[in-house]
């Protein structure tokens, strides 16, 4: 007994150093550049590269059940008390926000190897530190000075490029995400309020007694306020514009994990402080989670810039985590601790999955950008002959975004789906429906993204090159090819061993709900005793062996055929075009004019004639959709704003002596009338 | 006993002495004469606390009072001359108003403070006239900046009311803790420096120190 507690105190005194060096690591490597000796060398890659290294195998550690605890707490001024501490969610994001900057990090020093960019190493390794920062601060100032640091660090590098449409963006981003933080400050005045306490294990403590109506403006303030980070409709808007204004290894960073903070405060509050929900919170979940998804991925598919593309669908995936959120809140109202946990499950499988396809895909756009500089499919196409390497990988992320096996996609939104299935259970009627219709949605957003990507991979690495830079772009640097391989390998790890991965997140759904989650083998899942299993592992056997058969029977079974070699699709005309090809728009047509009620397309055909009726000289053809949400809610918020403040103008007469005078009168009307 | 009484009245008499220096800045004519009253304001402040540290016998008073001397008597009034020679303007203050119109808004100010402070706070520090004198000090400096054209004396109206608000925080609790003061008169020297550049470059740009121009900069 002794023995064992000294080597606990050994271990934990070990992980404590092992944090404070990772955490210096990083603040040298924002140094670091500013020594010439090795200012051109690949040597300040290192520093974050190591750093994050270590804090994912700590990460790792807590996942499977090292002890957490508070790992550093200063007292700097009253009230305002730095403070840490690791859990088993904390442990499980710090582990994803790891791996990705780990991969980014690698990317970034192939990235940076040509060209006429610099790494932004400062900032970069601040927005990383304050990620860590976020996940890991245990008291409410510390998580709001976290939390605005990554903000601002964010912003920053979003208007890196420095022209105007990423100004521009970067004005939306900030403005939407301190909107977002208002929200959380009056939500954390009003636990503290009732609580009587900053720290979040007193909030935890107190929170059994916490009146309702306490209760549910936490959750209503915390969805506003940290769905505005993760993008959730309709607070979505500076998303797909910020997301693909960085530079690209950043993108990956922010919709891989920066959306996921989002999503870890949501959790943080109503699901390891708030214990308790009533039945309409997993449906306003359910709902606004199936609209995010739907919408997410039909604006997705409509775009023609690969980035933006990514953007959107980050707010699909978003929309999925929230689906499973919400069912894990409807089961926990209801009673079902063991399906809450599972629907838990499968949200926080999905976060990790998402984070690692979405970085995988970020990291292939951000190769094609750098290798053609555009990211516009129109101008892109046979890209999988010359960046081969580029192709596979972001052919892995594609078929993992689109939840097909045996990737790990398709593993967490099966659980999302099961879960949402299982929402019968619940006794009210009104969850008996939503839930289900939630998994239609889920269905839907599957085929449509499936669809999305087959477009994305398909216009841009397929076929031929339709311009100059997609024709002469050649493979990305080992260093990049590397930093993707390794999310390949995990998306596709993710996928063969869910076992494995569910118990990683066990740690993390155990603070959340209080349940160990499931029974499973490393390869398979069982879901509510005999409800349903899954192997992904078998599935992908079974596909081998059907392919394999189908090879058998073609090369034996079948006998011999003359083989004739031709351009495949060319109608017997030689020399096939590019502009002959498929477009991105003219592939996403159809789907157009399915929902055109969503879309509200318009278009505008301009035909230039050299003799009226028959000769053409030219044809332009410009479509454009409309985004509903920004046309419902936004102009009309944006333009009563302006009216407002148009009438508080004459306030502001310019003159410094008159400001003052307000400043000078306001203190004596208070002096006179306060006592 | 008579130790703390002997206290009182010194501190008295030294915080009337802040309070008179601040109101003569309103009928100063040269701004180097604003400088000059400012550090007398300034001195005058680290005397008052070096003479309660030694009343009280606390180091971090000492610290507090050594910090004062140096940053508001010595660097910043040094900063402030330099600038106002390296502008070149006309030395003149032009004040909005007149000054003996401003001398009596001042003294208005000062009863009304008075007429508010009388009772309802009581100070458990060590005299019941400081408050009222910071509070008085701190009304004036922001008239001061409010009845000036020129940037360089907003910045000394603003460095009066500084030194009111510390006289304030001191009053209450024997001054703030260490790391906030400390801010506090990083914040002062900074402002001075960009003050100091900005009146210089307004200068440039409007060919005039004069604030009334920034109007022109309204969309």
């Amino acid at each position: 007994m002794e023995c064992g507690y000294k080597i606990e105190k050994v271990l934990k005194m070990n992980t404590q150093l092992l944090i404070y060096f990772s955490v210096i690591l990083f603040i040298a490597g924002a140094f670091a550049p500013l020594v010439p000796a090795i200012r051109s060398t690949k040597l300040p890659y290192l520093f974050p590269a190591a750093g994050s290294f270590m804090l994912g195998v700590y990460g790792l550690a807590v996942c499977f059940g090292l002890p957490g605890g508070s790992v550093a707490r200063a007292e700097v001024l009253p009230f305002l008390t730095y403070s840490f501490s690791v859990d088993g969610l904390s442990g499980f994001f710090i582990l994803i926000i790891s791996v990705l900057s780990f991969c980014a990090t690698v990317y970034c020093a192939g990235y940076y190897s040509s060209g006429s960019e610099r790494m932004p190493f400062a900032l970069f390794n601040i927005f990383v530190l304050s990620m860590y920062a976020v996940v890991t601060a245990s008291n409410v100032p510390t998580f709001l000075i976290a939390w605005e640091t990554m903000s601002l660090s964010s912003y920053f590098l979003v208007t890196l490029r420095g022209d105007d449409s990423s100004a521009k963006a970067g004005l939306l981003y900030i403005v939407m995400t301190h909107i977002g933080t208002a929200f959380i400050m009056v939500m954390f005045l009003v636990l503290y309020k009732s609580t009587g306490s900053m720290e979040f294990s007193a909030m935890k403590a107190a929170s059994a007694s916490l009146p309702a109506n306490t209760v549910y403006a936490v959750f209503l303030l915390s969805l506003a306020g940290f769905g505005t980070k993760a993008g959730l409709i309709p607070l979505h808007t500076w998303l797909p514009r910020a997301h693909p204004a960085a530079p690209s290894a950043v993108s990956a960073l922010m919709s891989g994990v920066m959306i996921k903070t989002g999503i870890y405060g949501f959790v943080r509050m109503n699901f390891t402080i708030t214990g308790s929900s009533p039945e309409w919170f997993g449906i306003v979940l359910i709902v606004l989670g199936g609209v995010s998804c739907i919408f997410g991925v039909l604006y997705a598919y409509m775009e023609q810039d690969i980035k933006r593309v990514l953007a959107y669908s980050s707010i699909e995936n978003v929309g999925i985590i929230f689906l499973g959120l919400g069912s894990s809140m409807l089961f926990r109202s209801g009673g079902f601790y063991a399906l809450s946990a599972l629907a838990a499950t499968a949200a926080m499988y999905h976060v990790m999955n998402h984070a690692f396809f979405k970085g995988l895909l970020f990291l292939g756009a951000g190769s094609v950008l750098h290798s053609t500089h555009t990211v516009n499919m129109e101008r892109l196409g046979g890209l999988v002959k010359l960046m081969p390497w580029t192709g596979l990988f972001f052919l892995v992320g594609s078929i993992s975004i689109s939840a097909l096996p045996p990737f790990n996609g398709f593993v967490s939104e099966w659980l999302t789906f099961q879960s949402l299935l299982l929402g019968f259970n619940s006794p009210s009627i009104i969850a008996k429906i939503i839930a289900p219709l939630g998994g239609a949605a889920l269905a839907l957003t599957g085929a449509l993204s499936a669809a999305c990507f087959v477009k994305a991979f398909g216009i841009s690495f397929l076929g031929k090159p339709r311009s100059q830079e997609a024709s002469s772009s050649v493979e990305a640097h080992p260093l990049m090819l590397i930093g993707m391989a390794i999310l390949a390998v995990l998306c596709l790890a993710g996928g063969l061993m869910p076992g494995a991965a569910s118990d990683m997140v066990a740690a993390a759904v155990f603070q959340m709900t209080g349940t160990a989650a499931m029974s499973t083998g490393w390869h398979s899942l069982f879901i509510a005793g005999t409800f349903s299993s899954l192997s992904p592992a078998l599935i992908l056997l079974t596909m081998l062996v059907m392919a394999g058969a189908a090879l058998i029977f073609v090369l034996f079974v079948s006998g011999r055929r003359k083989i004739r070699q031709s351009c495949s699709w060319d109608c017997g005309i030689k020399s096939l075009d590019h502009r002959m090809q498929y477009s991105a728009a003219a592939f996403s047509k159809p789907i157009k004019l399915i929902f055109k009620r969503i879309y509200l397309p318009s278009r505008d055909v301009r035909i230039s004639y050299l003799l009226k009726p028959l000769f053409v000289r030219s044809m332009t053809y410009r479509g454009s959709i409309t985004q509903v949400v920004e046309k419902m809610f936004y102009e009309k918020i944006t333009s009563r704003i302006g009216a407002f403040a148009e009438k508080m103008k004459a306030l502001q007469a310019g003159n410094l002596n008159l400001y003052l005078g307000y400043i000078l009168a306001t203190l004596i009307f208070l002096l006179i009338f306060w006592t | 006993m008579d130790k703390w009484l002997d206290l009182l009245s010194l501190v008295d008499f030294i915080s009337v002495g802040i309070l008179l220096s601040t109101v003569a800045m309103n009928t100063l004519r040269r701004i180097e004469s604003c400088v000059k009253a400012y550090r007398l304001n300034s001195l005058l402040l680290s005397l008052l606390i070096f003479i309660t540290a030694f009343t009280v016998g606390d180091v971090h008073l000492y610290a507090a009072g050594a910090l004062t001397l140096l940053s508001k008597a010595l660097i910043i009034p040094m900063f402030l001359s330099r600038t106002i020679k390296q502008m070149k303007v006309t030395h003149e203050v032009q004040p909005y108003i007149s000054n003996g119109l401003s001398l009596v808004i001042s003294g208005i100010l000062v009863s009304l403070v008075y007429a508010s402070l009388s009772e309802g706070i009581f100070v458990t520090g060590f005299s019941k006239n400081v408050l009222q004198i910071s509070v008085a000090v701190i009304m004036i400096g922001l008239f001061i900046m409010i009845t000036r054209k020129k940037a360089i004396t907003q910045v000394i109206g603003l460095l009066v009311m500084e030194n009111g608000l510390f006289l304030a925080g001191f009053s209450l609790t024997f001054g703030m803790p260490t790391i906030i003061e400390l801010g506090i008169l990083f914040d002062m020297l900074m402002v001075v420096l960009i003050l100091g550049i900005f009146a210089i470059q307004i200068k440039k740009v409007f060919a005039s120190s004069d604030l009334d121009r920034l109007t022109t900069l309204k969309g």
